[in-house]
């Protein structure tokens, strides 16, 4: 039996925690939860392995090692795109993307889009404010094909709150570009250096040009690209106390950059020497606490300008990837431990409690996978994470 | 502390609540009533955590109107400067 599942690849656990009303942790209950919870695997892997997750305000695409989508969790704005307008407690598969592989999934707060393997891009759920990016403000149930990238190779799909970003990998002499469309109120479009109030067609971003990007994310209203050299360039609300940035702008720091994550407030970099470092993360970890809240406030209220400070209490740990809720975080060290901070009222912090914590808690998943050639990765949605543990095939 | 200030230009009509909306960082949504508006609340509440926020809003654009149709309260409001404590 064992050798089976593992000759199919079969063995990797789903574990979920925090805020759960509205099914998002796949648990089949309405709750939250404050410890890890092993989900039940059968369900999820009927479509097989999965390879990724994507978790957004209350709903969680997975894309599995063949190129299938399954959602579930709130989708009564179309999100999950069942082709209804109603949650799923269970995992059930987008049938519309069947015929297609897909590379690249990214669920927002309400609407979610997938990017298959030659280069189209779908996306379903909340359209009010032009984040589906088919020309008009409509909301869409069922995934449907994004016809301004129809002549286009779409690589990646970031979803936020009200906005979308997607990346073309250039050809020849195209370079790369970054495309922005849904409410730009926050500059989060990075499209004009005006206020831009929202857009449902596809615009090609301004002040990114000649640069190599190899990934883009989005959440709350900010916006980030990350280039193949390690730079970082952010646009959109700004972080803490500073002026929101119409155009994407180039993190200033001898840094180099592997991974970014993006929350409401405040956003985590991960640097090539396993270092994690954060901005705008001056009420991180005090939200549920106006007392501390104040106190930490105050040490921060005169600095106009956010500057990026190491998070503390890793101790020369080696992180090597990051996540970030609203206003969670969640990391991966070199030795497969996962630790949290920030914002713990549902739970999201896998902690036992509702704690807020400032500096990043190791979080216990139990042990019935060996430890020893596991890999962890972890994700975030608004308030709520998951993680997908998995043996790493053996040489032998 | 107020989690944030919303105008309400920003917030979502929701028919089903009656109330306009806000995304939570929880996952629910913050929300706040026209009756409360007219009683001039600048408080939209969520209901499955501790965090809140303020709306931003001129309160003559609510007072007296019962038409619930009226995009009156849609209209962007004066920015009113609102001290950060």
């Amino acid at each position: 039996m064992e050798e089976n599942e593992r000759d199919k690849g079969g063995e990797v656990e789903i574990w979920s925690w925090g805020a759960g009303t509205d099914g998002q942790l796949g648990t089949t209950r309405l709750e939250d939860e404050h410890l890890p919870q092993l989900l039940d695997l059968p369900r999820f892997s009927s479509a097989g392995p999965i390879s990724l997750l994507a978790c957004g305000g209350a709903h969680v695409l997975a894309l599995t090692t063949d190129g299938k989508v399954v959602t579930w969790g709130r989708g009564t704005s179309g999100q999950l795109g069942h082709g209804d307008m109603v949650s799923s407690l269970q995992p059930k598969h987008v049938k519309l993307l069947e015929s297609f592989v897909m590379t690249h999934v990214s669920a927002g707060w309400s609407h979610s889009g997938f990017v298959s393997d030659t280069g189209c891009l779908f996306t379903c759920g909340d359209g009010s404010f032009g984040q589906l990016g088919h020309g008009d403000c409509k909301s869409h149930c069922s995934p449907v094909k994004v016809s301004y990238f129809d002549s286009k190779h779409v690589d990646q799909i970031a979803c936020g709150m009200r906005h979308s970003l997607v990346l073309l990998k250039g050809t020849g002499l195209s370079g790369d570009q970054v495309y922005g469309f849904g409410s730009g109120k926050r500059g989060q479009l990075g499209v004009s250096m005006d206020n831009t109030r929202s857009i449902s067609v596809p615009q090609a971003t301004v002040g990114l040009e000649g640069v190599e990007i190899i990934s883009i994310d989005a959440n709350g209203d900010h916006s980030a690209a990350l280039s193949a050299n390690g730079h970082l360039y952010t646009w959109g609300r700004g972080f803490g106390s500073t002026s929101d940035v119409h155009c994407p702008r180039c993190l200033p720091s001898s840094l180099c950059f592997t991974q970014v994550a993006l929350g409401w407030n405040h956003m985590l970099v991960l640097t090539g020497g396993g270092e994690v470092f954060m901005l705008g993360g001056n009420r991180h970890g005090v939200l549920g606490d106006p007392q501390k809240g104040s106190q930490v406030k105050h040490l921060s209220e005169e600095s106009r300008e956010e500057n990026l400070e190491k998070v503390q209490g890793l101790d020369g740990l080696n992180v090597v990837q990051i996540a970030a809720g609203a206003e969670h975080s969640a990391l991966v060290t070199e030795n497969r431990v996962i630790k949290t901070w920030g914002w713990g009222e549902h739970g999201q912090l896998g902690l036992g409690n509702t704690y807020d914590q400032i500096s990043p808690q190791a979080v216990r998943l139990g042990h019935r996978l060996p430890g020893q050639h596991t890999m962890i990765k972890v994700y975030c949605g608004s308030g709520f994470t998951f993680a997908i543990k998995a043996v790493i095939p053996s040489q032998t | 502390m107020s989690y944030d200030d919303v105008e309400i230009e920003d917030m979502e009509w929701n028919e089903e609540l009656q109330a306009f909306t806000y995304p939570c960082p929880c996952g629910d949504l913050f929300q706040i009533t026209k009756d409360e508006l007219r009683m001039g609340e600048e408080i939209a509440r969520c209901p499955s955590c501790s965090l809140f926020i303020t709306v931003i809003y001129n309160m003559e654009d609510f007072a007296g109107g019962s038409d619930p149709n009226t995009k009156k309260g849609l209209e962007p409001s004066k920015q009113q400067p609102v001290a950060v404590a």
